[in-house]
């Protein structure tokens, strides 16, 4: 609530024009400019081909900016940890997955579907998990993904941990990735823009009016019930499409490609990382974090050693660095104009 | 003698802003204080500041001549100093007899500490009575007289209430204060913070009144009690103009 | 009739185990508030120390115990010295040491895949595949030793803990924090002890377990989910009603996996998890986690 809201800003904006024209250019120019390289990329692949492995890269970087960014939604801005967001994942990739295998319907046109039906389910759980709060609501999440890891383990339809194959029809080499690119790309830009709506909008306002205090929140007449559960609601949407895409991208669903507990950690160390709160910090943590880990991956090879360092960072995030990058070049006034979206 | 001298105490919690802002203040032997105060004037810091449960960020406390500032709490209980806390906060799932034990916890002599329960329970009969009660089961008053009496466990020579009175009934609180009344006659230093103010300085020598973290005055109880500025601000005699608006 | 007698028999030998695994999770929330969600990565630890022990110096791993119940207790200290010894009155402390711990059960099970590889392991003592006979039923040895053994470790604690001075502190701490400090306990090293003593009954369930279960480092994530039905159904630091929940959904994780098939009986502990959380978080015997 101490932040400032746009239109607060804007005032100013109109206050010092000199300042803040070149400002306020930085502040959509660097974003927009990044987007137009991001849709621009693919062509040097059709191009000249030898970009597969880039390409690769950033679509990792985009389903994980879409999941942290997600995350943030409930985790940032309501203050309610949960501990597996990855449950979406799984549940977007599967159920797109499935209708495809019986149905032969593309991925591509269920995935919004899809993602109606996560968030629906975010809502259902929403509903009555978020009747409990602080550790008690962190351990209700990882039971739900363990509940559901258990679950597709034992169903016989879905070939139980085995999994299932998805005989998809793709493009030849060089172009394969491409379509999926695209596609995660929208999804990506769609989540953060969500997020920044909600941050500049009274129900964002609610949401993290209750991160502070709750009873007082509530107190003050907002419904905090309605949309903690709303937030969580939303927050399932973008992780359910991109599970859809995903799991046509790898042509396999298997419980252990999309549950494993440490998916839904390094979520929240990502968010973390980034600046729990903000819009922008979750997708500048999911993109560092996925750096990092090449980078472990590439120099010592150990996929071991891959999980030590995800558990060592969070746990020095947390006790060392609780506000993250952009929550706290924020708080020192050093945060760039095109990162500060709120 | 044992004299507790507080000086220039500047406190807080956490990293929130000071309560108490350079206060000093001389208890000396013997005698019963009453602090009273508005809320937020820092009575309860002050006791948890002597109990050493809060470490000052500037200043000293001595006591006997030593400084005792710095000191961890069950360091200053062993120089005879006992804190009894405003929420009576007991050890719920223990017995009464259980709660007292607890209270004689830094004397490793246990058979030290059941002569002196016993002594208590001749003193309080109520609470022998409901010695193998749990704590949770006792009434208000009856927590109330087991947490002081935790703290007579140690034989204290100074002794720091703070709010007895809070949430008991009248008769309770008179119950009360007849208890604090057998604390002052064996010769106890007591040191009572009181939202009850009248109730407070009737039952003290002194009267020491704190105001944003810093002593207003100290005077004999009695004139605190008559002081026409006190009545009015604390003691729910409103002037003239309240009332006026009152009767509007 | 006999069957289902002996799948009672079945669950019960293996309650003592589980009642010994969460107990010490449940003292160190009773203590600290911490939900220690490496506990289970810790019993791990202490069971690939016996499996090691067992392995290059054919040491029983009943006798590890030895070993595995100090060595762990040590570790129990050193973590809550580094971590969360100068952080306990942070307002968000029990948020923040869910995920460090769930972070450091990950670090754990990264460390235990380096050293040992990520092939299922157990150690093999004679007694580890002999049943008893009783009349028409059978229980493994194994089972019987292991929960002989921590019923009794977990008297000895509960015996501790209501007649030593520093049990009685540690109770102290756990019902009531300030007031213990009132009355001169030092609720720092309380906290230091306690969080040892719960990983060194950590240690010995790991030992217990190397010979009756297999294990390998990610496992800890099955067990975590299995350790917090336990000590929440018990009721948070509630050292009897974690012995009563171990009791009760090991018997019913016993039927669950005779009649539906094995795999299902984690979803046993899951699901009862999972409704308790939702309908009674404060457990049989126990406290709420938070307001």
């Amino acid at each position: 609530m101490i932040d400032k809201t746009s239109s607060e800003i804007a005032v100013q904006a109109s206050r010092h024009p000199h300042i803040s024209k070149t400002s306020l250019w930085l502040k959509k120019g660097v974003p927009t400019g990044a987007l137009v390289v991001l849709a621009l990329f693919p062509l040097l692949q059709i191009a000249f081909d030898g970009y597969n492995y880039w390409l690769h890269m950033l679509l990792y970087v985009f389903l994980y900016v879409i999941m942290a960014t997600s995350w943030n939604l409930i985790g940032g801005y309501a203050g309610y940890i949960s501990l597996g967001h990855n449950v979406f994942f799984g549940i977007g990739a599967y159920l797109s997955g499935m209708v495809f295998v019986f149905f032969q319907i593309s991925p591509f046109l269920t995935a919004p579907i899809t993602g109606l039906i996560a968030m629906l389910g975010g809502l259902l759980f929403g509903l009555i998990a978020l009747r409990t709060r602080g550790s008690t609501f962190i351990i209700s999440t990882i039971a739900l993904v363990l509940l559901v890891t258990e679950l597709l383990d034992n169903w016989k339809l879905t070939g139980g941990t085995n999994g299932l194959p998805m005989s998809m029809i793709t493009l030849e080499g060089q172009y394969a990735k491409i379509p999926y690119y695209y596609y995660l790309l929208v999804i990506m830009v769609l989540s953060i823009f969500t997020s920044y709506l909600i941050r500049h909008s009274k129900f964002g306002l609610g949401l993290r009016a209750i991160s502070q205090d709750e009873i007082k929140t509530e107190v003050a007449g907002i419904p905090t019930r309605r949309y903690k559960i709303l937030a969580f609601g939303i927050s399932g949407l973008f992780i359910g499409m991109a599970g859809a895409i995903w799991g046509s991208y790898l042509t396999y669903l298997r419980p252990s490609i999309f549950l494993p507990v440490n998916i839904g950690t390094t979520i929240v160390l990502m968010a973390i990382l980034g600046g729990k709160g903000t819009v922008s910090g979750p997708a500048i943590g999911a993109a560092i974090m996925i750096a990092v880990n090449e980078f472990v991956v590439a120099k010592l090879g150990a996929t071991e050693l891959n999980i030590v360092v995800t558990g060592l960072i969070l746990i020095l995030v947390l006790l060392y660095f609780p506000e993250g990058i952009v929550g706290t070049l924020k708080a020192k006034n050093l945060l760039p104009s095109f990162l500060d979206w709120g | 003698m044992g004299t507790l001298v507080v000086e220039n105490i500047v406190a807080g919690y956490g990293s929130g802003p000071n309560i108490l802002r350079g206060l000093s203040l001389t208890i000396e032997a013997g005698k019963t204080y009453c602090i009273i105060g508005p809320n937020g004037a820092g009575k309860s810091t002050l006791v948890k500041v002597i109990a050493g449960l809060l470490k000052p960020r500037e200043g000293r406390i001595m006591y006997k001549g030593e400084p005792i500032n710095g000191l961890r709490a069950d360091q200053v209980l062993q120089r005879g100093i006992c804190y009894v806390p405003s929420d009576r906060s007991l050890f719920p799932d223990m017995t009464v007899k259980e709660n007292l034990r607890m209270g004689g916890y830094i004397l490793r002599n246990s058979s030290l500490v059941e002569k002196r329960i016993e002594q208590i329970f001749i003193q309080f009969p109520i609470l022998k009575e409901k010695r193998s009660q749990m704590a949770k089961t006792l009434s208000g008053g009856q927590q109330q007289l087991t947490s002081i009496a935790r703290a007579m466990v140690l034989k204290p020579e100074l002794i720091m209430l703070d709010e007895p009175s809070l949430g008991l009934a009248p008769k309770v609180v008179q119950q009360i204060f007849g208890t604090i009344a057998i604390l002052r006659d064996q010769g106890l230093t007591i040191l009572l913070v009181e939202q009850n103010a009248r109730k407070g300085l009737e039952n003290a020598d002194q009267g020491v009144v704190l105001d944003l973290g810093m002593n207003s005055f100290e005077r004999p109880a009695v004139e605190v009690l008559h002081d026409p500025r006190i009545q009015e601000l604390y003691l729910g005699k409103r002037s003239r103009p309240l009332q006026a608006e009152a009767a509007q | 009739m006999i069957q289902i007698i002996q799948v009672l028999i079945l669950g019960l030998a293996l309650g003592g185990v589980y009642a010994l695994m969460s107990s010490g999770m449940t003292l160190i929330f009773g203590v600290m508030r911490i939900v220690n969600l490496a506990h289970a990565a810790f019993i791990i630890m202490a069971a690939y120390i016996s499996f090691w022990l067992f392995k290059v110096w054919r040491v029983d791993p009943i006798v590890s115990m030895a070993v595995t119940m100090p060595v762990m207790f040590l570790v129990g200290v050193l973590y809550y010295r580094v971590l969360f010894a100068s952080r306990a009155d942070n307002p968000r402390f029990t948020d923040i040491t869910v995920l460090v711990t769930f972070a450091s059960a990950l670090v754990i099970e990264g460390v235990l895949s380096y050293l040992f590889t990520g092939i299922y392991r157990s150690t093999s003592p004679v007694y580890a595949t002999r049943p008893f006979l009783i009349g028409p039923f059978f229980v493994p040895q194994s089972q019987v030793y292991a929960t002989l053994i921590s019923i009794a470790l977990i008297v000895s604690l509960w015996l501790f803990l209501q007649y030593t001075r520093v049990g009685n502190a540690i109770r102290a701490t756990m019902q009531n924090r300030n007031s213990a400090q009132v009355v001169g306990v030092n609720v720092a090293l309380v906290s230091m002890l306690s969080f040892g003593i719960g990983l060194a009954m950590a240690g010995a369930a790991g030992s217990l377990l190397s010979f009756i279960f297999t294990f390998f480092p990610s496992k800890h994530v099955a067990w975590i989910g299995m350790l917090m039905s336990l000590v929440v159904l018990g009721g948070m630091g509630s050292l009897m009603g974690a012995m009563l929940s171990s009791f009760l959904l090991a018997v019913i994780a016993s039927y669950v996996s005779f009649y539906w098939g094995p795999t299902w009986a984690p979803i046993t502990f899951y699901l009862a998890l999972f409704l308790i959380l939702l309908f009674r978080p404060q457990g049989l015997l126990g406290k709420k986690m938070d307001g």
